[in-house]
């Protein structure tokens, strides 16, 4: 049997627990079918995370089918994000997919690239250097140095992947202008995977501490908001610590999903919630970091 | 005599591949383990970091932090650029630790937990590897 799991039409962190739930809702043994035929547009999150799904969907059973995007230029836009590359080989594509190489353009800063070893965080790094530099201080605003505390955020997002997730994930970072809540250019890395998650992660160094409390949500408070970590060595947890450091400077945002919940360092101008308990079920970890286009003389303020 | 390490240099000999970024804890691993094998226990060393592109969390701490916790007496740190000064201050402050770095302009000063860097920079000027300036400032002088 197949069982439909429809891609929001517009897919990004927002939409995301709409198509989580109707992942959830598969059983071992079935096919699925992402059916992405009506998209219309997906954010960097929306790219990655469903390729999160195809991973953990080829995990339970058959190989799953996906459905492309009819629209040609959502079609198109998809291919030179770099997603059809990765997509192939975790799903049966069908539909018209044009064979254009991921892009080397101002929106594309990094398509999306597997993450699977160190040595694809130093690629990562090395890559969005040379990319990054001119759009973070020309078109966001941010002063030159940012772009060094950008790679080193890119870095320890990317790590989270090889040191916690037990198997691989993808990472992608674009610019764009982000009309629905800041009317001004963002720059949005995404990062997902379909590994065990961080209540899995932490459960044997932190369930005890929080005793009935445990749980997907006290997971990920305690490795983004107490900095704890699943390796007892006193050094550790300093990656995300440092990502919060890096965002509060520019005003940015960071949600991490991951099993049933998903927490926010939310800034002035947005509205989510710090922290949602009680989601659709999606496996591993995903990872969301918004920094905004500053304004002369000072950060983005609320619209 | 101090040992003097170029982090680059260690960088290229530690891992496989051309690489000028400090990323990754098992790149930092290798790096401060191949520093490690050249470095007696307790001493007094130097760590320059021109060249190095960057540096994150995960390797500031793997190697400085490490370093200073459990093999050296005093690091200074040299070439270091405001980007890097980003990654080991909070790294080395969260654990309570410090080490001195060497400005520009050869002013020396301490990085990390404000606790213990006068008396690393106290420690240098009595073994004569650096001296006090009018004004106050503190260079190191065994360079």
């Amino acid at each position: 049997m197949t069982r439909l799991v429809e891609v929001p039409t517009q897919f990004d962190d927002r939409s995301f627990d709409q198509f989580a739930a109707a992942y959830a809702q598969a059983t071992d043994g079935e096919r699925l079918l992402f059916d992405a035929h009506a998209a219309e547009w997906a954010s960097p999150y929306g790219l990655v995370g469903l390729l999160a799904a195809g991973e953990a969907a080829a995990r339970r059973g058959e190989r799953p089918l996906l459905t492309a995007p009819a629209n040609p230029d959502v079609v198109s836009y998809w291919a030179r994000a770099g997603f059809f590359r990765e997509a192939g080989d975790l799903f049966e594509v069908h539909g018209k997919v044009p064979r254009t190489k991921p892009a080397v353009e101002s929106e594309v800063l990094l398509p999306v690239t597997p993450v699977r070893a160190a040595e694809d965080v130093h690629a990562v790094v090395s890559t969005i250097q040379q990319r990054a530099s001119a759009i973070l201080s020309s078109e966001l605003g941010l002063d030159p140095k940012a772009t060094m505390g950008f790679a080193m955020a890119l870095s320890e997002s990317c790590q989270n992947i090889v040191e916690h997730a037990g198997t691989g994930g993808w990472v992608a970072v674009q610019a764009y202008n982000w009309r629905r809540k800041l009317a001004r250019r963002v720059v949005v890395i995404a990062v997902a995977d379909a590994g065990v998650g961080f209540r899995h992660s932490l459960e044997p160094t932190q369930a005890k501490r929080f005793g009935d409390r445990w749980g997907d949500a006290a997971a990920l408070e305690a490795a983004l908001i107490q900095g704890v970590s699943r390796f007892r060595d006193p050094g550790r947890g300093q990656g995300l610590a440092g990502i919060r450091r890096y965002l509060a400077r520019w005003e940015g945002k960071v949600a991490i999903r991951s099993g049933t919940a998903r927490i926010a360092i939310v800034p002035r101008w947005d509205d989510d919630v710090p922290l949602k308990d009680g989601l659709p079920p999606f496996p591993g970890s995903q990872v969301l970091l918004i920094i905004p286009e500053q304004q002369s003389g000072g950060g983005p303020s609320k619209q | 005599m101090i040992p003097h390490i170029m982090v680059q240099t260690v960088l290229q000999q530690a891992v496989s591949g051309f690489y000028t970024d400090l990323v990754t804890r098992p790149t930092g691993r290798a790096v401060r383990e191949n520093i490690e094998r050249e470095l007696p226990a307790g001493t007094i060393a130097v760590m320059d970091f021109t060249g190095v592109g960057c540096l994150d969390y995960s390797c500031a701490d793997e190697i400085v932090a490490k370093l200073v916790r459990d093999k050296v007496r005093v690091l200074l740190l040299r070439g270091l650029t405001d980007a890097h000064r980003e990654a080991i201050e909070p790294v080395l402050a969260g654990a309570g630790l410090a080490v001195l770095c060497e400005r520009p302009d050869g002013v020396l000063e301490g990085l990390g937990a404000t606790g213990p860097a006068p008396a690393l920079l106290d420690e240098l000027v009595q073994r004569r590897l650096a001296a006090r300036y009018p004004g106050g400032s503190i260079r190191f002088t065994a360079a």
